[in-house]
């Protein structure tokens, strides 16, 4: 039973980074500020009575190990309990996630769709003229940082041609500029990605002998070159797709984008201690999530490991 | 079958053909101007070392050249092709015709089985693809198709194989469905290039007995790339042999190999160790390599040391076992009996062979030794010290007098380190040398020794040939001016005529040195030049140890005779006609607490022991 001991192994290391996680971000955000204030505002009446009073309602003069472990509950129930300005935490996470997840989801369709046919065409024409192009391309796209792209399609397709909306998200159409951006970002890595791995197949004996074996040149790409060179890309693409997901803070706030980056930013500012913490606990916890999909799923591609 | 052939036009008929690499102006020629002819149901040797061009003629002919970035500049290949009536110049054919040539009417086998296969499709659909493409049948019918190939090359279980992936399969089995899948719509000419070279000894006597019995079953005409004079013998009708890219001379297997027009032929076969060559003499013996002669004060190899000196290293009941975890609880379930209770002694100056195939356990033996696998029990005495009891001190001054030369002379130099750095390297972990002057003077010396010049030194491995490289790995090996040196397979990668002057300076440097050699290796003929004793090792057990002459002119232990049996004879004309022992080697691989029997040696005359036969 290799693949229950390996679901096993993961599901504990999955637990123990988000305790490590939540930890460290709870003992973090304590140390930068003091909600009480925030809440009272700054009406000067406020007295120091006022505050102890505000913070014994919120929890926060309990000891930081109890505070700690009464969120851990809420965390285990799933019920995420109160934000301190907003409501119920999870009301919240319900919007968020599936905006984050739909936006990391789009990216990284319009990433494969560029980089997979690129990255072959470029492999298969190595030190071509085209080769050479898509290269220099890609090192342009690592580059430029992405906000910075974010911002340039805003002007030229929400301003100077205003076809497509530049924030928020009402309709589907909201998704395509921060989802282009984001996948043009990935781009840049993936077609090189695409493009060593090919080379790499393409090389192998067994592709000269599907040649031999008198197999058309489509066959011998698409069937046994690309589904040997797609379990390093899956890998990949798996890794960043966790990646993704925490980090779309700057695209989300670019765009305004009512995701879990947008909801982490502001429970920051806000010293919203409940809310940060379910949204960074919830975002570890879909990298370690994903993560073990891209282990599991490797395994269906690649015989040599499904086989124990 | 001798010379009918000659009326009837060839069935291909290669002329002047040029391959060239790279572009128009600075174009590198892999074939220069080849020309032969192929005719029906006959084997076709073309043999000739690493660079002559052998590999790439066979890509050519199959229009495949264009996918390395080499293409045919000039000549004709014309094909007597049945599927389109008529005779057609392979190297004007279209991309479409000519895939329809490949693998139906042209098939080929490559030279390494285990990257050959895709590793992510089934052997059925791997098969099946071939037979789909060309045969247009329907899937239960490759099926039927490809079950009847696989039980012509007479695999076991074929049905269950069809839905096996490749990496569940040994590299002789590997092999045989190469074989199968080129064969299975069968082809006019099958292209077989270096298709045993990979494996081990027992089991190439199986491929190329499948080879030509399906030959004559199917009226194949094969066109067998080779280096191994001894297997091209034993498989070809007519011999071309190429040199540097260029023709070197053809003519029947008799005449080419029997007598030889060409200098280069002639010195190719000089080199190739001949298995029973030697019986009489019980000395190793340099090779004999026309244009050079050997160093003169060694021209006789002393004879057996003296049994009544101390070994430099006895080694006795010797055990390493390679823990296999699994289960819940990563509890060890199985273990590799790699090497069980070996025991043997080398003299000051004696070269012992420990001979066997894959997974015999003879590099562990070598590893064990050279401390850099623990074993699990026994002894190892050194000049008479126990190893294992010694503080890790002094167990560092015995890695000092051991040296190890590995197999691949491309891996196992530093290409980021001058020649001579990397010559001196373990001097300076020794503390043989202190300063820059004295590591210069001693990596000239070194160089010297292994006749390189002095000034090679400043250069990078990159810039070594194979030979040049396995010698620099020698000359490495002598920097601590080490008693023993371990040589774990270091002439298999060699090309024969290289392989033949490494040996000779091995040779040279033992009597000058009084050397002792731990020689592993699979390749008996060689075996037969430079041992002074021979141990024969058969799943990580000794089955029968002697003196050279005991072990080749009298072997008594049934894997000893099969070892010998399967080495191919060079002897054109000599047709193996039995069937080798079919079957795989099997593993070492057992359960816990399923300890193997061990063997009981036993002496059955003056230094010669044979091991009990199991059943």
């Amino acid at each position: 039973m290799p693949i229950f001991r390996f679901v096993f192994q993961r599901l504990l290391q999955a637990i123990l980074v988000t305790v490590a996680v939540t930890l460290f971000v709870s003992f973090a955000i304590r140390l930068t500020g003091d909600p009480a204030i925030m809440l009272a505002g700054d009406s000067s009446g406020v007295t120091e009575d006022d505050l102890a009073r505000i913070r014994e309602a919120l929890g926060l003069n309990q000891p930081f190990l109890v505070q700690y472990w009464d969120f851990m509950k809420t965390l285990v129930t799933l019920d995420f309990g109160e934000s301190f300005f907003r409501g119920s935490v999870r009301d919240l996470i319900a919007i968020a996630l599936p905006s984050t997840l739909l936006l990391a989801l789009a990216s990284m369709a319009v990433s494969i769709m560029i980089s997979l046919p690129l990255g072959i065409h470029s492999a298969l024409h190595k030190g071509g003229i085209s080769d050479q192009i898509i290269r220099v391309l890609s090192l342009v796209g690592l580059s430029f940082p992405n906000f910075w792209l974010g911002i340039m399609l805003v002007l030229l397709f929400s301003i100077t041609f205003p076809i497509l909306p530049a924030s928020g998200f009402a309709t589907g159409q909201s998704l395509i500029l921060p989802a282009t951006t984001i996948g043009i970002i990935l781009t840049a890595t993936n077609v090189r990605l695409v493009r060593t791995q090919m080379l790499e197949t393409l090389s192998a004996q067994y592709v000269m002998v599907a040649r031999a074996k008198g197999l058309s040149e489509a066959s011998v790409i698409y069937k046994h070159a690309l589904r040997n060179a797609a379990i390093s890309i899956i890998t990949f693409l798996g890794l960043q797709f966790g990646n993704l997901i925490g980090g779309l803070v700057i695209i989300e706030l670019v765009f305004n984008w009512p995701g879990m980056g947008t909801l982490s930013i502001e429970a920051i500012s806000q010293r919203d201690y409940p809310l940060l913490q379910a949204t960074v606990s919830i975002l570890a916890i879909m990298i370690v999530a994903v993560n073990l999909a891209v282990d599991l799923v490797y395994g269906l591609i690649d015989p040599r490991i499904r086989v124990a | 079958m001798t010379t009918s052939s000659d009326q009837a036009s060839p069935i291909l008929s290669v002329r002047d053909m040029i391959v060239e690499f790279g572009v128009s102006d600075a174009a590198v020629r892999a074939v220069d101007s080849l020309s032969f002819d192929l005719h029906a149901n006959k084997t076709l040797a073309i043999v000739g070392e690493s660079g002559s061009g052998k590999s790439i003629s066979s890509l050519a002919l199959l229009g495949l050249l264009k996918h390395i970035g080499g293409k045919i500049t000039s000549g004709s290949i014309a094909f007597q092709s049945s599927l389109l009536g008529k005779t057609i110049d392979l190297v004007q054919a279209p991309e479409p015709v000519l895939r329809k040539i490949r693998g139906n009417e042209i098939a080929m086998i490559f030279q390494e089985p285990m990257t050959s296969l895709n590793p992510v499709f089934t052997i059925g659909s791997q098969m099946g693809e071939t037979l789909a493409v060309h045969q247009n049948l329907n899937k239960k019918d490759t099926r039927t198709k490809a079950l009847e190939f696989l039980d012509l090359v007479r695999l076991p279980n074929a049905k269950r194989l069809l839905d096996n992936f490749p990496h569940q399969l040994s590299g002789g089995m590997r092999q045989r469905v190469m074989i199968a899948m080129a064969l299975c719509c069968q082809p006019k000419i099958l292209i077989a290039d270096e298709p045993t070279t990979a494996l081990d000894v027992t089991i190439q006597a199986q491929i190329l007995h499948i080879i030509r019995e399906l030959q004559a079953e199917m009226g194949t005409s094969v066109i067998f790339i080779s280096h191994d004079m001894g297997v091209v013998s034993e498989m070809a009708d007519d011999v071309l042999v190429m040199k540097a890219s260029k023709f070197v001379e053809t003519g029947t297997v008799r005449d080419v190999l029997g007598a030889p027009k060409e200098a280069y032929t002639r010195a190719l076969l000089a080199a190739v160790p001949k298995i029973g060559s030697m019986t009489g003499t019980s000395a190793p013996q340099l090779f004999d390599i026309p244009g050079v002669t050997g160093d003169a004060q060694v021209s006789a190899i002393a004879p057996v040391a003296a049994p009544e000196s101390v070994p430099v290293l006895e080694v006795e009941d010797l055990t390493t076992r390679y823990d296999i975890r699994g289960g819940f609880l990563n509890k060890i379930t199985h273990r590799v009996h790699a090497a069980e209770k070996v025991s043997f002694k080398i003299y000051p100056g004696e070269t012992l062979a420990l001979v066997g195939e894959s997974g015999s356990g003879k590099s562990t033996v070598g590893k064990t030794i050279q401390q850099l696998v623990e074993p699990v029990s026994g002894a190892m005495r050194y000049h008479g010290r126990d190893i294992f009891s010694l503080p890790s001190a002094e167990r560092k001054a015995f890695q000092k007098q051991t040296q190890y030369v590995f197999q691949d002379p491309y891996g196992s130099m530093n290409p980021r380190k001058s020649v001579g750095e990397s010559l001196v390297e373990p001097a300076w972990v020794h503390g043989l040398v202190t300063n820059k002057v004295q590591a210069r003077d001693m990596a000239a010396d070194l160089l010297e020794k292994v006749d390189l010049p002095a000034d090679y030194a400043t250069r990078y491995p990159h810039q070594f040939s194979g030979g040049q490289r396995q010698r620099l790995c020698i000359a490495r090996a002598l920097a601590c001016d080490p008693s023993l040196i371990i040589a774990d397979e270091a002439v298999s990668a060699l090309d024969v005529s290289v392989q033949a002057q490494v040996v000779n300076l091995m040779m040279e440097l033992q009597a000058k040195q009084n050397l002792s050699y731990l020689f592993i290796t699979h390749d008996m003929a060689v075996v037969e030049r430079i041992s002074h004793r021979v141990a024969v090792m058969y799943l990580g057990q000794i089955v029968e140890i002697g003196s050279r002459q005991q072990i080749f002119e009298n072997p008594q232990h049934p894997y000893t005779k099969r070892l010998l049996a399967a080495v191919p004879v060079l002897d054109p004309g000599h047709r193996p006609t039995r069937a080798p022992l079919e079957g795989e080697i099997p593993s070492a691989l057992r359960a816990v607490g399923d300890e193997p029997e061990p063997i009981v040696l036993k002496q059955i005359s003056e230094g010669h022991f044979v091991g009990h036969a199991q059943q």
